[in-house]
């Protein structure tokens, strides 16, 4: 068995997706991985494969015209997902899928094309939680702040949505656990850039503690419920716990 | 009645916030929008929560009155004018300001602005008009605006009030004339109707003006039933003429509606409520059964072509002879199998006469509505899956829109057994008795509806108790204690102190 591994970033996953193609050792023979990987395993030779661009563009250009744009979507959603097996799960949608073109998206009695929409499923669901529990705060200079912690990669996903919302506000969002930051300054485009953990905690240590509408917030937040139905367990399926950790509502002051 | 004027936007907020709290609908569906330079906001149409509250529903919108002050005394509400409460009203400016700061914050998905009629009702809706222009054009938000419209107000200002807004409603609040009298001695079914109507016109005439159909969207996958509410509107509004509906005046609406409007081309950039009109009825108040209430709601479907009908359980807060007393409970799991019911009157190609009957006026206890419409047709299933038609698949219990979308598309590409079914999210649990996979079912079972109720019910009647009691807690057993219908005889404790059981 041959493993071939890389970085965990779309273009990485690109490139691994080619040169395991072209090793033309045999589909059963390989197994895809990103990186870090765990436990090596026994009669495993471990090959790891660095970013090459033109190869991405190959196998992009390639899910476009021999499947379709959706699959093409699928795929870059599920790369984006935290799950340890997703580049080989890819790998072998993409097997399936140049044999089939774009019909393979329909074919959800198949265990690999199961496991991609899955994937997908998770991601989408996870940005549009995000999309709805992103909380900003206002930085002293005015700048609109926001803090996350998501499981996968949703940045890409949530950044046009809010660019589209707020095109003529300063905004920042910033993945805690990837320390990756979108940045939409006034009436341009927003764009992806890493932060360091010192820049994070100066970010967070300038927050604006004294902002009024926080307060308004919590008001209104604890106001509006109706004591004769309180149902803890309906909110917690609807806004489960994890996602609470940076929402003003549920932070004390 | 005290006005304060010294109170601070905090204390404002609490109290008016409070006071709308009762009105269920929060939704921010229904309208797409982009964003634009120099503005701020945009409307998605599939909507977006933004919170949930301690009780469990969504936040969504800034959902406040605009003033608790009220001439009305209706029985049933917090605000009516014989109430001892502190009295107060926003400025324009103040919700404004809240709004715009509140969604930056990405806090709210935009504004709900109801209010308590003050002075008279054409005052109040100008009020609310004054809000929503300031906050269109002063500050430039494209955020959701759902706006209440006063029964009673000039047809004028509720006109200009839907230029700005994306959703309007009018709270039918009971579904029977009569109830209406003896709980809200100042509104009429009319008052209430006459300007759902103006309302439906002008959205006619925006909607035909862009070369749209006169009736507003509604589930794309309903073009391939053979019969939705939406499509038949003739046959069933013969069925209730007690629901005193059919008395109105109000029914030649697109001829009436030409008489109003300006001229087309001047307002074609204008949208005029685009996410349509939605009511509200208040369940358990009075003594209406759930076929009843079920046939107002079809019925307003089709009328007035509003896009929700929503369902509030009542919560005793004044104490009045016409009213149930204080301490009864909310009615959540009657309201619950109301919304079921209304999923399955849009979604599904049902009709209220399918679901209920004069001979059973109400909804199963133990049963949500699908299951216990497929229990009592137990001749059509079951269901072939790799066959069956959208529709049909649609009538099994434990498929939804989205699973049986699926399951129509895969089944092109290849045969599906039970696991895949699993993997596409039908629910099996209650599928499994009414379809087969290639002529099978899942196990063995009988098409019985004894037994079939009882594999059903065994599940269901825990998820039934649990919408009862939200917040009770109760002991851990290894043993499924929903399924005991007898309580235990004095022979059982006996038989237990000497050890014997």
């Amino acid at each position: 068995m041959v493993v071939f591994t890389c970085y965990d970033n779309f273009e990485s996953m690109m490139t691994c997706i080619y040169d395991a193609w072209a090793a033309r050792l045999g589909h059963s023979n390989i197994r895809l991985q990103t990186e870090p990987v765990g436990n090596l395993e026994l009669f495993c030779e471990y090959r790891h494969i660095d970013t090459e661009m033109e190869k991405v563009q190959k196998v992009i250009r390639s899910i476009h015209k021999k499947i379709s744009f959706q699959a093409y979507q699928y795929v870059y959603a599920a790369s984006l997902s935290s799950h340890e097996e997703k580049l080989d799960r890819i790998y072998r949608f993409l097997v399936l899928g140049f044999a089939c073109g774009n019909a393979v998206l329909d074919m959800l009695h198949q265990p690999e094309v199961q496991a991609i929409f899955e994937l997908q499923r998770s991601v989408y669901n996870e940005t549009h939680k995000f999309r709805e529990f992103v909380r900003f705060d206002r930085l002293e200079n005015q700048i609109l702040f926001s803090v996350i912690e998501p499981k996968s990669h949703v940045l890409t996903l949530l950044a046009p949505h809010f660019e589209d919302r707020m095109p003529s506000e300063d905004w920042i969002i910033t993945d805690k656990n990837r320390l990756l930051a979108v940045v939409h300054p006034k009436n341009q485009e927003a764009f992806l850039t890493p932060i360091t953990p010192q820049e994070l905690a100066y970010m967070e240590s300038v927050r604006n503690k004294k902002d009024s509408y926080t307060r308004l917030w919590k008001t209104f937040f604890d106001s509006v419920s109706i004591k004769e139905r309180a149902n803890a367990k309906c909110q917690r399926n609807f806004l489960p716990l994890w996602y609470r950790k940076n929402m003003t509502e549920f932070t004390e002051e | 009645m005290k006005v304060n004027f010294s109170l601070s936007l905090e204390e404002k907020l609490q109290i008016l916030s409070d006071a709308a709290k009762y009105d269920v609908a929060c939704t921010s569906s229904g309208s797409d929008r982009r964003g634009k330079k120099g503005s701020l906001g945009n409307s998605c149409a599939a909507g977006i929560c933004h919170s949930f509250a301690a009780d469990g529903r969504c936040i969504s919108l800034l959902k406040v009155l605009l003033s608790n002050e009220c001439v009305y005394d209706c029985k049933y509400c917090l605000n009516r004018r014989s109430n001892d409460k502190v009295r107060t009203t926003f400025t324009p400016e103040e919700l404004c300001s809240i709004t715009m700061e509140f969604y930056k914050r990405n806090y709210i998905e935009g504004l709900f602005l109801s209010s308590g009629v003050i002075k008279n009702p054409t005052h109040t809706m100008e009020l609310i008009y004054q809000t929503l222009y300031l906050l269109r054009t002063k500050y430039h938000f494209r955020g959701y605006i759902h706006a209440k419209a006063v029964p009673g107000a000039s047809p004028e200002i509720i006109e200009q009030t839907g230029y700005l807004a994306d959703r309007m409603s009018i709270n039918m609040e009971l579904p029977t004339e009569k109830s209406l009298h003896t709980l809200a001695p100042g509104k009429t079914q009319q008052s209430i109707e006459k300007p759902m109507a103006q309302i439906q016109g002008k959205i006619i005439d925006y909607r035909l003006s862009l070369g749209k159909t006169a009736s507003m969207e509604r589930f794309g996958q309903n073009q391939y039933l053979s019969s939705t509410i939406f499509t038949d509107t003739a046959s069933t509004l013969s069925g209730a003429s007690s629901l005193a509906l059919e008395k109105t005046a109000f029914t030649p609406r697109i001829q009436n509606s030409r008489s109003l409007s300006v001229p087309i081309d001047k307002q074609k950039k204008r949208p005029f409520v685009p996410a349509g009109q939605s009511t509200q009825m208040i369940i358990g108040a009075t003594a209406e059964n759930d076929y009843e209430l079920l046939q107002v709601t079809q019925q307003m479907y089709q009328k007035f072509d509003l896009k929700r009908v929503f369902f509030s359980a009542y919560i005793p807060l004044n104490e009045d002879s016409a009213l149930p007393s204080l301490d009864t409970a909310p009615p959540l799991l009657r309201e619950h199998r109301l919304y079921q019911a209304d999923w399955l009157l849009r979604y599904y190609g049902f009709h209220a006469e399918d679901l209920l009957s004069p001979a059973r006026p109400n909804f199963n206890i133990l049963l949500d509505p699908k299951c216990d419409w497929a229990l009592r047709h137990l001749e059509i299933f079951p269901v072939e899956v790799s066959h069956a038609s959208y529709g049909d698949l649609l009538k099994v219990p434990g498929i939804g829109n989205k699973s049986a979308w699926r399951i129509v598309q895969a089944r092109r590409q290849g045969t599906l057994d039970f696991s895949a079914l699993k993997k596409m999210g039908v629910v099996l649990k209650r599928a499994q008795y009414f379809i087969t996979c290639q002529g099978k079912m899942l196990y063995r079972t009988p098409i019985e509806e004894d037994f079939i109720t009882r594999q059903l019910t065994g599940t269901d009647k825990k998820t039934a108790w649990e919408a009862e009691h939200p917040q009770t807690y109760e002991q851990l057993s290894l043993f499924d204690h929903h399924f005991l219908e007898v309580p235990p005889t004095v022979e059982d404790s006996c038989k237990t102190f000497w050890g014997q059981l």
